[in-house]
């Protein structure tokens, strides 16, 4: 399938970005025209499109990503042509360009002071505000990530993407109850974004294994089961939310019968978990036969995902067979 | 489907076509038909003061009928209204998700909520593809 050059290349595969930056020479000599009318006449030539400025600007990440570092530069100055220096965008991606040019740690550490001197100008340039994080995080800088991160919502609460780095950031540093409250805050921005469920009950399901404590346990795990099943309810056949919805329904199932019965009251009653668990189960197994049978409309799941699920259903099977 | 419904289409338009052409010719006749008496209920402006053949009312009416019939017949499927089956679709089949055109296509729209792409790690990103593609070389 050939790539679409509107696809932005930052979460796609290798495949993806490479086409891109392959098709990047042809497509920037292409929009090099030989001459170019006198001004008035320009207006009627006009060949500015958002489609133009999309390309160009997955272009650049496409090739800042593969290495090809001269193509990126007659994107990145193309844009500073058109769109100006000071520009949020286009500074983020001159920033963007530095950093991945840069050849040691003092090149680094000067571009980060280039990021400080904008920002004491403009706090409000959020662009730059996440590229300084982003320069920290990678850096290995992940505590004062974690501080600019903040600081950039103390500014913009209603930023979900800011939310959701800096969840990820606590999670890296195992500070899970930090990393949920954070996503919470996301789904309170978005509350229709399923994926996001699922991550949230995801993190849940890991902050429940980690815990001692049984009845805690169970707590944590009914949180986790509830959410997976908003975010199956939000979108059917969602794989990542009925695979997560029967591994947290499998360990609820057996952590209940064991809670004492004072517990039980705020704990969902065993036989609807035990319903949900069957649910997903019949779920996943359709999904597996309709995908693997190749039929039509259902070639939308990563092979890495049916392969996970084909493990934990046959997992589910041997058990019943001993 | 699709050619059965243009075809009713076809034949719809060819029988309108040939009933406002036939009650045009037939107006034309003087002698053809005696004048009805002026209607009680239309206005004297709208009044057609000519008599139509009953065969010419019929295929107008049954034109309109094959018309109506093809052009709900050629329309296409309804899209989903309700979010689950819309997200659903978006995550099952990977022709959901095709770009189209500048912002149309691309699959879940929250995705950016993981990828985070104001937060790209491109120096991260540049090693994991030189990873990538030494792993490919040698396998």
């Amino acid at each position: 399938m050939a790539a679409s050059f509107l696809q932005p290349p930052t979460g796609s595969s290798p495949q993806t970005a490479i086409h891109l930056s392959q098709g990047a020479a042809s497509f920037l000599k292409s929009q090099r025209s030989a001459f170019t009318l006198p001004w008035p006449l320009t207006l009627f030539l006009n060949t500015d499109s958002q489609e133009k400025w999309a390309i160009y600007e997955n272009t650049l990440l496409a090739c800042l990503r593969t290495g090809d570092f001269d193509s990126a530069h007659v994107a990145l100055n193309a844009m500073i042509d058109r769109f100006g220096k000071t520009n949020d965008r286009v500074v983020a991606m001159a920033g963007l360009y530095q950093e991945a040019t840069a050849d040691d740690k003092k090149e680094l550490e000067e571009i980060l002071e280039g990021y400080d001197d904008i920002l004491k100008e403009d706090p409000t340039v959020f662009s730059i505000q996440k590229r300084r994080a982003a320069l920290l995080k990678s850096m290995g800088r992940t505590a004062e990530a974690v501080t600019a991160v903040s600081a950039l919502l103390e500014l913009s609460p209603t930023d979900a993407e800011a939310w959701a780095e800096l969840s990820d950031l606590y999670f890296s540093q195992g500070l899970l109850e930090q990393s949920i409250h954070c996503l919470e805050e996301v789904l309170v921005v978005v509350p229709n974004a399923w994926n996001m469920h699922a991550k949230l009950g995801e993190v849940t399901y890991i902050a429940a294994n980690r815990t001692e404590a049984a009845g805690e346990q169970s707590k944590l795990l009914a949180e986790s089961m509830r959410r997976f099943c908003r975010s199956v309810e939000l979108c059917d056949d969602y794989l990542r939310g009925y695979y997560g919805l029967k591994l947290a329904t499998t360990q609820l199932l057996t952590s209940l019968p064991t809670q004492k019965k004072s517990q039980q009251s705020d704990l969902p009653p065993i036989a609807s978990v035990q319903k949900l668990n069957e649910l997903a189960t019949a779920k996943l197994a359709n999904i597996l036969r309709r995908s693997s049978s190749g039929e039509k409309g259902w070639d939308g799941y990563s092979a890495a995902e049916l392969a996970a699920v084909r493990q934990l259903l046959d997992k589910d099977t041997q058990k019943i067979q001993r | 489907m699709a050619l059965v419904a243009n075809a009713i289409n076809v034949l719809g338009i060819l029988f309108l076509s040939h009933a406002v052409y036939s009650a045009w010719e037939h107006s034309l006749l003087p002698s053809s038909s005696l004048p009805p008496s002026p209607s009680s209920i239309l206005p004297q402006a709208l009044d057609p003061k000519i008599n139509l053949p009953l065969d010419i009312v019929l295929e107008t009416l049954a034109s309109v009928f094959f018309l109506c019939l093809g052009v709900v017949l050629s329309s296409p499927s309804l899209k989903p209204i309700q979010w689950s089956a819309w997200a659903g679709r978006l995550e099952r089949c990977k022709e959901a998700r095709k770009y189209t055109e500048f912002g149309v296509g691309g699959g879940n729209p929250y995705e950016n909520l993981e990828e985070r792409p104001g937060f790209l790690d491109i120096r991260g990103a540049n090693r994991d593809f030189a990873e990538w593609i030494r792993h490919s070389k040698t396998t």
